[in-house]
């Protein structure tokens, strides 16, 4: 067996005195793409910022790489480990260029010439941001943006990335591309950890899925199992899917 | 015309003034989300500290003077960002605001205990001399006060665009979150910020003294408030804002004043504040939303 790269055991996070997420333990192995299917308010984005660090758990712990617990690591630390956040709604610097938003994704590699080649590399595969790289980013069309916040993350050399909701907002022809572009980072060798609710798209690129309902995971398996699942059918299939 | 010119220019200087403490106050509110109403303060240590310099060491003249004003006043932000900012901030940011407003009380009447209550003579750092510049006259150590000023509106509006710790000052004040899930060290880059407000805020605190020929120890107020407002008015999206506003409203004051009445003068900012926020709430350029 090998040592999972991620792993959160008995995870509870609370807002005050209300639970947001309650008993949580997950796996994420090197090289695996694995999604979190949840409807909204079920906590999918407090699992994704508590392993950033930005939020204090309760309970649980989480460790990375088998060694490193994360809860006791600074969230710059925690991104100095080889974790990159693509966060909920994109959340770009908008007063940015767009080049200025990839060279601080980059902030953590001390080899400038890395740097520049990375966002070189970034600019062949999204050629319409190589246009709009002098351009502040908060002046791009939503799925640029997207596009600019997966970039930022590749541009560190991560191990793993966190999705948060990557097709939230955008077009469906758009979508079909971030889906696409996740499986291309995580055949890259990337961990990839998503939480989406669009349940349909996610399990074609995952290979492993959880159910999460109201802080608690609900159903674990292999994407194509957890699909057949009669409540995964019903909550975010549609029924006769 | 030639008052008018004049005016003008004379508006120009205290505006440049005006400009670099507002950039202080700006720097700590757009990074670090704190009021710094110490900040005025420390501009005024760093003249005392400059009136020190200068007369105990003559010969090191004008700039050993505005650089043991840097140096005094940068080592009092950085003990002010340590020790009340710090531990207070991701508070209520009335908790900020009122600890750094206890340290402005402290320094003020510390220094009015030390240095006297009234104005006490700078040191002749700078010779006094007319210049004509066509139909405008000023002195030497205007023009010097200006051109200091200047140069440190260039420096930070340099630093924070072109240098990598300056885009990452950037990067903290949109979304600070985000800055140190990329690794940012925003403690760090916090403390800096405060460190280079507060140096610059006392190299322009000595270039006042020179000018004015007088440090005083509640000079602070003078220049904390209208620089307070100037950073209202401009909104804190863009350090350049707050800059362009600072030499607006030293225009305007320096023209009520020629034109109507000196006794108006120190009004002037809080009428364009008051129509400014009543057309534009966020500010002349805007602000980050919070």
């Amino acid at each position: 067996m090998t040592t999972p790269l991620l792993r959160i055991e008995n995870l509870a996070v609370s807002y005050g005195s209300v639970p947001a997420v309650n008993g949580v333990s997950l796996d994420v192995n090197p090289g695996e793409l694995r999604v979190i299917l949840g409807a909204n308010g079920a906590g999918k984005t407090t699992i994704i910022k508590t392993i950033m660090g930005l939020l204090a758990p309760r309970t649980g712990t989480i460790v990375f790489e088998g060694q490193h617990n994360l809860l006791a690591l600074k969230t710059h630390k925690i991104h100095e480990l080889g974790i990159a956040w693509v966060p909920e709604g994109r959340q770009l610097w908008n007063t940015l260029s767009v080049l200025d938003n990839l060279r601080l994704g980059g902030w953590c590699v001390n080899d400038k010439s890395l740097v520049e080649k990375r966002i070189n590399e970034m600019f062949e595969r999204f050629p319409r941001l190589g246009e709009r790289r002098d351009q502040v980013s908060g002046s791009l069309s939503g799925g640029e943006q997207q596009m600019v916040a997966i970039a930022r993350a590749l541009v560190s050399g991560p191990k793993l990335i966190l999705m948060d909701e990557p097709s939230l907002g955008l077009a469906p022809l758009v979508v079909r591309d971030v889906f696409t572009l996740a499986r291309e980072i995580n055949q890259m060798g990337i961990a990839v950890l998503m939480v989406e609710q669009n349940a349909r798209q996610a399990l074609k690129v995952a290979s492993w899925a959880y159910l999460l309902e109201t802080g608690h995971i609900v159903e674990s398996g292999p994407a194509a199992e957890v699909a057949d699942k009669d409540s995964v059918r019903e909550v975010f299939l549609g029924g006769s899917y | 015309m030639d008052l008018f010119l004049q005016q003008v220019a004379n508006g120009l200087i205290i505006g440049s003034t005006y400009a670099v403490v507002a950039l202080g106050f700006a720097l700590a509110f757009t990074v670090l989300r704190v009021i710094n109403f110490a900040h005025p303060e420390v501009f005024m240590v760093g003249m005392f500290a400059g009136l020190v310099a200068g007369t105990l060491y003559p010969a090191g003249g004008f700039l050993f003077a505005i650089f043991i004003g840097a140096i005094a006043a940068g080592l009092v932000g950085f003990l002010i960002e340590r020790t009340v900012i710090k531990p207070l901030r991701g508070r209520d940011v009335l908790s900020t605001l009122i600890g750094t407003l206890g340290v402005a009380i402290i320094l003020q009447n510390g220094m009015a205990i030390i240095a006297g209550p009234d104005p006490v003579a700078y040191p002749t750092l700078l010779p006094r001399k007319m210049i004509d510049i066509g139909p405008v006259v000023l002195t030497m150590r205007q023009l010097t006060n200006f051109g200091v000023c200047i140069l440190l509106l260039g420096f930070v509006s340099f630093y924070v665009r072109a240098t990598k710790l300056g885009r990452a000052t950037r990067a903290i004040a949109e979304r600070p979150d985000v800055a140190a899930a990329f690794g940012i060290n925003v403690g760090l880059v916090c403390t800096v910020t405060i460190v280079i407000a507060s140096m610059m805020g006392g190299v322009a605190a000595v270039s006042v003294g020179t000018l004015y020929g007088s440090a005083w120890a509640f000079v602070g107020l003078l220049y904390g408030l209208k620089a307070f407002t100037c950073m209202l008015v401009a909104g804190n999206r863009y350090f350049e804002g707050v800059m362009v506003v600072g030499l607006g409203i030293g225009i305007i004051e320096a023209l009520v004043t020629g034109y109507i009445s000196s006794s108006l003068k120190d009004a002037v900012a809080f009428f364009v504040l008051i129509g400014v926020l009543y057309f534009r709430p966020n500010g002349l350029f805007g602000s980050y939303s919070q």
